[in-house]
């Protein structure tokens, strides 16, 4: 189209329909001169009519939408043109449904996963914890026995030799002749030897708590707990024996009663007090030699 | 022309545009005349000429899904003059990327969980709308170039 007196050129709606164009040309602003495809798309669809109708019946401020949106809706219709725009709409339905159906299957793989660490994280917890737990109950028992002293052994119990610190031997590998398990009785002496033999030994070996504790982790945990009670009470009746009889172990096992100083009373108790401790026939053989000495 | 032998009802376009529904309406077969707003929408829209314009240039096989998308475009653009159908397209693009961008956080998470047993992350926020760099929000996920424009349509502020 020709231009008068240098104005601008028309744009590509009056340009194809051959026509000047006026400066309130509702589709100049966006049907530029160099766009004539664009153009064409949009009047092959719509129409110059049905767009200046669209554009009428809306808010000057909506019309750089609208004609965007009519631009590519005559585009894709050109790309497409048996589904256009639905065509583009269904795609992205699609789209969206594989990205969804691949989102579960991984959120699922995820969750599994989840559970998995979940599980060995709980085993982990409740294996640290029976750890501790037992840990805690040597600790308490260790308290209320109330043993740091370095005491010597007495010979009766010094016949236990030390026992390296084996968690899992506590009785296969042991040096020391294993209790019967039925017998309690016999569970708590044993562990009294144990204990004074680390006693014996003194700090020079820092597993000695260990080696107590290897000691009690027997595998029925009940009955050790019940062992554990009786050695503190059976330690609460042996402790005044100790004390009074360091000066008289010689005695016992040396049979030397002559040179004893101690009165008959105290010697009968400390056979009461033995007796609750020892054997019966450990008794008799001190009886033995008490009643030799008192002959003398 | 006797109408007496004519025994067939006009179709809607014909009836709406008041004219005589020949055997070869190329309208006939796709707007019956049980629907006449489809035609309706149809032609205030994009007008019949258009259409028939754009049916003849689609195989027969082919015209039926033409006109239902025609029928489905007209009625989005008059229910939002503004946008149309293409609302609904920006919408569902922007629900696609933001669902690859989750699957790829979630993926990425997972292959941290299956490989370094180490917890998972959670997937990061999705982004602002601002994304698309469009003034209005809008999305067009079809770049379209005019091949005899020297010029993209950027110059006129369209991602289209």
């Amino acid at each position: 189209m020709t231009l008068k007196g240098g104005a601008t050129s028309a744009c590509a709606a009056c340009k194809y329909q051959r026509r000047k164009c006026i400066p309130e040309c509702l589709l100049a602003p966006y049907f530029p001169a160099d766009q004539t495809k664009v153009f064409q798309n949009a009047h092959k669809l719509f129409g110059v009519s049905n767009i200046v109708k669209i554009l009428r019946s809306l808010d000057p401020s909506q019309h750089a939408e609208a004609m965007r949106s009519i631009k590519y809706q005559a585009n894709v219709r050109d790309r497409f043109p048996v589904y256009g725009c639905l065509g583009v709409i269904r795609q992205l339905y699609y789209q969206i449904q594989m990205l969804e159906e691949e989102m579960h299957t991984v959120l699922t793989q995820l969750e599994m996963y989840r559970q998995h660490h979940h599980h060995q994280q709980q085993q982990q917890q409740h294996q640290h914890q029976h750890q501790i737990s037992s840990m805690a109950d040597d600790v308490i028992s260790q308290l209320e026995l109330g043993m740091a002293s370095s005491n010597n052994a007495l010979p009766l119990f010094n016949q236990v030799t030390h026992q390296p610190y084996t968690m899992q031997n506590t009785y296969s590998s042991s040096d020391i002749d294993s209790p019967p398990k039925d017998n309690v009785e016999n569970n708590s002496l044993w562990i009294q030897h144990l204990f004074f033999d680390t006693n014996n030994h003194g700090t020079s070996n820092n597993d000695s708590p260990i080696a107590i504790q290897s000691q009690l982790l027997v595998p029925n945990s009940e009955p050790l707990a019940d062992t554990q009670h009786q050695v503190v009470q059976d330690y609460d009746e042996i402790h005044p024996f100790f004390d009074s009889i360091d000066d008289r172990q010689s005695y016992i096992d040396t049979k030397d009663a002559e040179d004893s100083s101690s009165s008959e009373e105290s010697l009968k108790e400390t056979t009461q007090l033995m007796v609750g401790n020892v054997g019966s026939k450990d008794l008799k053989s001190a009886a033995a030699c008490f009643s030799l000495a008192s002959v003398n | 022309m006797s109408s007496s032998s004519y025994s067939s009802s006009p179709c809607a376009a014909c009836k709406f545009l008041r004219r005589k529904c020949m055997p070869d309406c190329i309208f006939a077969p796709y707007f019956p005349p049980e629907e006449p707003q489809k035609f309706a929408n149809v032609h205030k829209i994009f007008g019949a000429s258009n259409v028939s314009k754009l049916l003849n240039e689609v195989p027969t096989f082919q015209r039926e899904d033409a006109v239902n998308s025609l029928a489905y475009e007209a009625e989005a653009r008059l229910k939002d003059p503004v946008y149309g159908c293409v609302g609904a397209i920006s919408v569902l693009q922007r629900q696609v990327i933001t669902l690859q961008r989750e699957l790829d956080a979630t993926n990425a998470n997972l292959f941290r969980y299956a490989y370094n047993e180490m917890p998972p992350l959670r997937p990061p926020p999705p982004p602002p709308p601002s994304a698309a760099g469009q003034s209005s929000g809008f999305y067009y996920p079809y770049q379209w170039n005019d091949p005899s424009d020297e010029d993209n349509e950027r110059s006129s502020g369209g991602n289209m």
